[in-house]
């Protein structure tokens, strides 16, 4: 995107997320010293899937800072502490706390005497003190929380980094990170004021509706005690990712999007080979490549086990990297031209400053070197890892499953692309791609044939192991209900009546494909669509029908386009053609749409303490923030989208919150791992 | 006192004669803050028989008495023998008897019962100190046990001090008064003292103890020493300073032993004889009061209150602002200002000239009467500091009046509480330093409703607190009344009560008032039918459901539980259920639930799935859920390691699946699996144990079998398992690549026309950098892609060759 629009839209101050992050920090402190009945050092015991957001909200300097001396895993086994207290971080699973009942045996067996603290995130439960008492450990026990809530991943994005929100809802119908969203909403609300609106969609959006309304009373008071209360948030929406399966179903086709497919980001963290990091020469470079290779923020060093080849975990993030933010949500196939822009540029900059005469102006060369160098260091990054990408983009299995999942989007000749999903299980594509294919086919044509599911299904467990025949009833039981026959049994029709997802219908209704024919890439660029090359996700085209209406019938950047003089450009569209944001009015015009999708909708107003929504004109020159809350996980290229579409409006900004950032991989790979993991 | 710079006042708060008992009798506790004292008496003393007030003599009692002498409550005891009792920071009487149980009773003898454990009971506690958010007790072993906080939490032992003999004397620092934000012991120990914390014992190595008297002051920084010749000893807490030193033998008219030895502020200390008072300053300069019969003093934050049988007084340093007014030949702008208003109410002309002379400094005079006012305790001489401010004011052209008018409302409040039927002797400071919610709340304990509702409204507090406090009294009291004729006589009066206490919380807008809590009291008391009706009113589940529980309301707890859509409330319910009702009732009660309680019984799964698996499998059991009960064997058969059990596991699922008729294509799949395991079993036995095949896929079986040279065995998979002809082309190109068999690879490649052509032959083994062997394939593959195809293989001369014989000029550029 030109340059020309993010300062445009950087004008419009965004809510601060850092403050969440502030608060997590103050948090963690407070707990850590709470938990010490006894001063002195502390050995810290870490739940691993904790690691990754602790990372992202504290150093470990900090924690070192509040008596913590040693950090281990929590991990099956033995553990030996010199020191007297040991302060356990996890959150409450039962395999967690079985660990630690096991070491307590262990440590009364050994007659050492330590005091434990248990500190679970995001707060207490009753199963855990339970499953202690079973154990017979309660009594050495002191439990209490830390409520680690939203995380800010990137500036205009926060998330519960919870793993596997998907599966626990869907699949297991734990409703826990329902009820742990709705405090963290709270949360905002504290901070940011009420939102005035709550528009949503989904049987689980339904849900957390009840609860915000069950606490609500009680909170507003707070918030409109506060000076602040002018309302900054306009509105909330809730989308249930349930509404929307399609969509992290399909390949994402950003380049953060296809870095979480093909390499995986976890917790904004991407292994990579250390040679990308480190720079290749010494001396001067140092200060540059300092705050390029990763602070020491990914959980203790100390732990980071240090695998065979060596790699070595690297934050994405604007902040060190602001060539990040140019890059992440480009189009793959756009992303080489902008890093040869980049470069360019970046070889001028050289050029020009080696050109100084004067002292003065070989100051303010040494003076920008560092940014320089810096921005150098990230190109080498980013490079880097687009060839490490390139060659995996050029298999022959990864280009079958864009073509099918292309076809299967536009309903062409579905049976053919069942027997290419059977060649692709033969060819021995991995087993998320089949499986994910084989969820699109069913969703986007109601259900696949009886005979031709059943022949796919047998060869999948043939080819990948009978054990992932509890997968597949999982994919089909009704919560989730992705990979049907059609026609759907008599037996279970009655249950599986409501999951039928009209995809079709929506397709035109939605505008969700978009002619790649005519002038290909650039015409994709216009719209949403671009993240998948030609495919609007329907998640973001529903928030459209909330927030941007026209954007769902028409293109507001292409009208602009003919009536500007042909070939005005990208520039000129981001500088004075922007549209102001239209009020939030809820469903308004979409609602027949919106009824066809499967699950409750929700539209309510909450009343807040200036009575009623501020009128249009006063929030004219302030920007409001739309809040979208994906229940149930997003992936990147949704976030990209949002921001697509916030750049489209001036006067709107989205604030994307999510219970995790997911990818159709990691989905299938949530729903059958954890069957197999517990056996480990 | 010292150079005429600081001065000490001595106000009586309230006159009490013949109120109190003989004090030197009892044993006294008294609560800071102008709290309530507790009287038990000392059976060691002689008792006069026949002597004014029965006292009572058999049973153990503790008395309570307002500090204007009214009996508030009186207590009897009939635990093990009470070693000590004292105060809380929220007014409750914490009281420890022997066995290590300690009591916390509020003032209407309603009490919670903890204890210390059982090392506790059974060596047996000889002393403790009570502080106000915790205590420390001794045990006859001489180690030290802390309790934090009043919610009954388990004991800490701090460390151990090794004594051989009981400490003759001890104190406590409480954790907030200490850098370390620990509590801190100090005993003195034959002619030292040691301190003690949770981590050490430290010897502090002084010469001049036993001490009888061990005394912090209110800041913790000094603490004052009484040796057993009468030198009042003061250093610093730590021990590094000696801060000052006096001979109390030498006070006039001091008889026999000293009692107490109590901090007045932070720079004197109040030594109190039989019936002596004496106020010690840091350069050693004392004021003496006498008192009929034994006195007893309460150190308070800003002084010390002295309860006799006559009176009770409080000693303070005269505050700063009072000092400034009314010092004898003052000229502060303060003093000035008053003397100025007083000639003005006398009608005198000087009290212009007073005002033009301090005009400069007039704001600072008006602010210091302000607060002089507030440190009055006669209601004469407030009005007459407040009348002095206000006609300061006049002079000014701007003032921010809320001080002034904060100070008339503080005034009004603290007047009304040191009523003496109210008796709280607060002070200004004492006041401020406890925030005002805190007074409402010592108000409701003592019953005092409406006061404390008038309080709050008159300071704009919430009156959620007292309506509460309001409505369990209530409760408590109306249980005499229901006395009418059976059943319907109490159902009515249920109603009533509860009507009552919905329209009083509803006209004071009390609408945040937990219904739950109110009702819990009127389930306690055993009045289960309000209980529900007052529920009823509850808007926050997770407030309903435990008592529910509780009142064995088992189903409609569930259903709230769900409805709230905290899984740990769910959680709560449930498992709370499992322990208390049999297996079957349990389940039914879940099956009968049907599509409300579902996300209950989801949860039920989650976790019977990690801690109770048989009772997982009984409930699909009972349930006839076939397909989660193969799924669960399915689940332990992928856990099992042990090669029969897990085929049996497996054997166990099939059944289950086909015992529901659309499950048929899940019921032949997993007989597969069985037939494949066994087969696996038999290949193993083939290999002579050493390839492992148990448990692979079929795929990865017959890569396997090929890789091991079985590829004999791989044929009769692919027919036994009618493995589709395109995925065993595949399967077998890798594995011979693999193995590099490049000729097994050339017969395969021939042994029929292939069925996935021959391009990924090509594709594959250039992939795996056998480009050389790859060539050979590209003749049998489509013309048109031939070209390319050599290309990948690193053969530009055939590709160019290629090109020539299809005529593609283009291609070959």
């Amino acid at each position: 995107m030109p340059e020309a629009e993010t300062v445009d839209s950087s004008k419009e101050p965004r809510l601060d997320v850092n403050l969440l992050k502030d608060i997590a920090k103050k948090d963690l402190v407070d707990a850590l010293n709470s938990a010490s009945r006894v001063n002195g050092a502390k050995t810290l015991v870490l739940d691993a899937s904790l690691a990754g957001p602790l990372g992202l909200v504290t150093e470990v300097s900090l924690l070192k800072h509040h008596g913590v001396d040693k950090m281990f895993w929590l991990e099956a086994g033995p553990l030996t502490s010199s020191t007297t207290s040991i302060v356990y971080l996890c959150r409450p699973r039962i395999k967690n706390v079985k660990i630690i009942a096991d070491h307590i045996k262990r440590h009364a067996k050994e007659s050492r005497k330590h005091n434990y603290t248990l500190l679970l995130v995001p707060r207490i439960s009753t199963l855990v003190s339970r499953i202690l008492e079973e154990e017979g450990v309660l009594g050495d026990v002191s439990i209490s929380s830390y409520n680690l809530q939203f995380i800010p991943i990137a500036e205009d994005v926060v998330s519960l980094e919870h793993e596997n929100a998907l599966r626990e809802l869907w699949v297991d119908g734990d409703q826990t990170v329902i009820f742990d969203s709705v405090q963290a909403l709270l949360t905002l609300q504290q901070l940011y004021g009420t939102f005035p609106q709550i528009v949503g969609k989904g049987d689980y959006a339904q849900a957390s509706k009840v609860v915000n309304y069950d606490i609500r009373s009680p909170k507003v008071q707070v918030a409109s005690s506060q000076p602040s209360s002018s309302p900054k948030i306009d509105s909330l929406i809730v989308l249930d990712r349930r509404v929307d399966m399609v969509t992290p179903l399909l390949t994402q086709l950003t380049y953060e999007g296809l870095v979480d497919e093909l390499i995986g980001i976890k917790n904004s963290h991407v292994e990579l080979p250390l040679s990308l990091l480190t720079p290749p020469t010494a001396g001067p470079n140092n200060a540059a490549s300092s705050s390029t290779s990763p602070p020491p923020a990914s959980g203790p060093p100390q732990l980071v086990s240090v695998k065979k080849e060596a790699k070595k975990k690297h934050h994405l993030t604007t902040t060190t990297d602001p060539l990040y933010a140019e890059l992440r949500d480009l189009n793959f196939a756009l992303l080489g031209k902008k890093l040869n822009k980049v470069a360019r540029r970046l070889d001028e900059n050289y050029k020009t400053d080696l050109q100084t005469k004067t002292v003065a102006q070989l100051r303010d060369f040494v003076g920008k070197l560092g940014g320089l160098q810096t921005e150098h260091q990230a190109l080498r990054l980013h490079t880097g890892l687009t060839e490490l990408i390139v060659p995996l983009t050029r298999t022959d299995v990864f280009n079958k499953s864009l073509e099918i999942q292309q076809n299967l989007l536009a309903s062409y000749e579905v049976t053919a692309q069942l027997n290419a999903i059977e060649d692709l299980i033969a060819q021995g594509a991995d087993m998320q791609v089949v499986i994910r294919l084989l969820c699109l086919a069913s969703l986007t044509a109601g259900g696949v044939k009886a005979k031709n599911l059943e022949n796919l299904k047998r060869e999948i467990l043939q080819a990948y192991g009978y054990e992932y025949l509890p997968l597949l009833l999982s994919l089909a039981a009704p919560p989730l209900g992705i990979l049907l026959p059609n026609p759907v049994p008599p037996s279970s029709a009655a249950a599986l009546s409501g999951f039928k997802y009209p995809y079709t219908t929506l397709r035109k209704s939605l505008r969700l494909l978009i002619d790649d024919s005519a002038e290909a890439l650039d015409e994709v660029e216009n719209d949403i669509a671009f993240v998948y090359s030609g495919y609007a996700p329907i998640s973001i085209r529903l928030v459209q029908c909330i927030a941007q209406k026209g954007g769902v019938l028409s293109n507001p950047a292409e009208k602009e386009r003919t009536g500007d003089t042909a070939n005005g450009g990208d520039t000129k569209k981001g500088s004075f053609g922007k549209v102001q944001a239209h009020p939030i009015v809820g469903w308004k015009g979409f609602e027949d749409v919106v009824a066809a999708i499967p699950g409750q909708t929700v539209e309510i107003t909450q009343k807040t303490a200036a009575s009623v929504a501020p009128p249009v004109g006063a929030s004219r020159d302030m920007a409001t923030t739309t809040v979208v809350f994906f229940l149930g996980g997003c992936t990147y290229t949704e976030i990209a989208a949002l921001r697509w579409v916030e750049r489209q409006n001036k006067g709107r900004k989205f604030l994307i919150a999510t219970t995790g950032i997911i990818s159709g991989g990691s989905i299938i790979e949530g729903i059958a791992g954890v069957n197999s993991k517990s056996s480990g | 006192m010292q150079d005429g710079n600081v001065f000490y006042r001595r106000q009586q708060c309230y006159s009490i004669p013949e109120k109190l008992p003989e004090l030197d009798d009892y044993f006294v506790a008294g609560c800071k803050y102008g709290g309530p004292i507790a009287l038990m008496r000392d059976h060691t003393k002689l008792l006069a028989l026949g002597q004014g007030r029965p006292p009572a003599i058999t049973r153990s009692q503790i008395q309570i008495y307002s500090p204007a002498g009214e009996t508030l409550l009186i207590l009897s005891w009939d635990q093990g023998r009470i070693i000590k009792f004292g105060w809380t920071f929220d007014e409750r009487l914490v009281v420890l008897n022997e066995e290590g149980v300690y009591r916390l009773y509020n003032l209407q003898g309603d009490y919670q019962q903890h204890s210390l454990g059982t090392e506790a009971s059974e060596v047996g506690v000889i002393d403790a100190k009570i502080h106000d958010n915790g205590l420390v007790a001794l045990t006859s072993g001489f180690t030290l046990l802390e309790v934090k906080g009043w919610e009954g939490g388990r004991p800490m032992s701090l460390a151990n001090p090794n004594l051989s003999e009981p400490p003759s004397s001890w104190a406590i620092i409480p954790p907030d008064l200490n850098i370390s934000r620990h509590i801190e012991v100090l005993l003195s120990v034959d002619s030292t003292i040691h301190t003690v914390d949770n981590l050490e014992s430290v010897d502090q190595r002084l010469s001049r103890g036993p001490f009888t008297h061990v005394s912090p002051s209110p800041n913790g920084k000094a603490l004052a020493l009484l040796t057993f010749n009468g030198t009042l000893w003061v250093v610093s807490a730590d021990f590094q300073r000696s801060m000052a030193e006096f001979e109390t033998s030498n006070v006039v008219g001091a008889i026999g032993q000293v009692r107490q030895v109590e901090w007045c502020g932070n720079d004197a200390i109040l030594v109190t004889w039989d019936s002596l008072v004496a106020l010690v300053g840091p350069f050693g300069d004392v004021l003496q009061y006498f008192y009929r019969g034994v006195p007893f003093a309460v150190t308070e934050p800003d002084g010390v209150r002295i309860l006799s049988q006559e009176t009770c007084d409080l000693i303070q340093k005269v505050p700063v602002s009072t000092l400034s007014i009314f010092k004898p030949g003052s000229t502060t702008p303060s003093a000035i200002l008053y003397d100025a208003w007083e000639s003005f109410s006398n009608k005198s002309p000087k009290a212009d000239e007073n005002i033009r002379s301090i005009r400069p400094e007039l704001g600072k005079a008006v602010d210091e009467c302000i607060e002089a006012a507030g440190h009055e305790w006669d209601v004469e001489w407030q009005r007459k500091l407040l009348n002095a401010a206000k006609f300061g004011r006049g002079f000014l052209d701007f003032h921010n009046p809320t001080d002034f008018v904060n100070m008339g409302q503080t005034l009004k409040v603290l007047n009304a509480v040191r009523y003496y039927e109210v008796g709280i002797p607060l002070t200004y400071s004492q006041y401020n330093y406890a925030s005002p919610s805190r007074l409402i709340t010592r108000l409701t304990s003592r019953n005092l409703h409406l006061l404390a509702l008038r309080i709050s409204n008159y300071l704009s507090l919430r009156p959620d607190p007292v309506l509460k406090h309001w409505a369990c009294a209530k409760i408590l009291r109306s249980r005499p009344t229901t006395t009418g004729t059976g059943k319907d006589a109490e159902l009515t009066a249920d109603d009533e009560i509860c009507r009552m206490i919905v329209e009083k919380f509803e006209q004071l807008g009390g609408s945040d008032v937990s219904y739950a809590e109110i009702a819990k009291k009127a389930w306690e008391v055993g009045r289960a039918g309000l209980a529900t009706k007052l529920l009823d009113h509850e808007s926050k589940g997770s407030d309903q459901v435990p008592l529910l529980l509780e009142m064995k309301e088992d189903k409609l707890a569930l259903v709230k539980a769900v409805d709230s859509g905290d899984s740990d409330l769910v959680y709560h319910v449930l498992l709370h259920l499992y322990k208390r009702l049999p297996l079957g009732t349990f389940f039914r009660l879940l099956e009968d639930g049907g599509q409300v309680l579902a996300p209950a019984s989801k949860l039920l799964e989650v976790y019977a799935r990690e801690q109770n698996r048989e009772m997982l499998r009984d409930f699909y059991y009972s349930d006839d859920r076939r397909v989660e009960s193969a799924v669960l064997s399915l689940e332990e058969a992928s856990q099992t390691v042990d090669q029969s059990s897990k085929i049996s596991a497996v054997k166990k699922a099939q059944t289950f699946f086909s015992e529901d008729k659309d499950r048929a294509f899940e019921a032949k799949v997993t007989d597969e699996s069985v037939r494949l395991l066994t087969f696996q079993q038999q290949l193993e036995a083939e290999a002579d144990h050493k390839v492992k095949f148990f448990g692979l896929s079929i795929n990865e079986t017959i890569r396997t079998c090929i890789l091991n040279g079985l590829s004999k065995r791989a044929d009769k998979i692919k027919s036994d398992f009618k493995v589709s002809d395109k995925r065993f082309w595949y399967l077998k190109l890798y594995a011979l690549t693999e193995s590099r068999d490049f000729e097994g690879l050339d017969a395969f490649s021939k042994s029929k026309r292939s069925p996935i052509g021959y391009e990924p032959f090509v594709r594959h083994l250039v992939e795996k950098g056998f480009p050389k062997e790859a060539v050979a394939y590209v003749a049998k593959c489509d013309s048109p892609k031939r070209a390319d195809l050599y290309v990948e293989c690193g053969e530009w001369r055939l590709a160019g060759k290629e090109c020539k014989e299809r005529n593609d000029k283009s291609k070959l550029e």
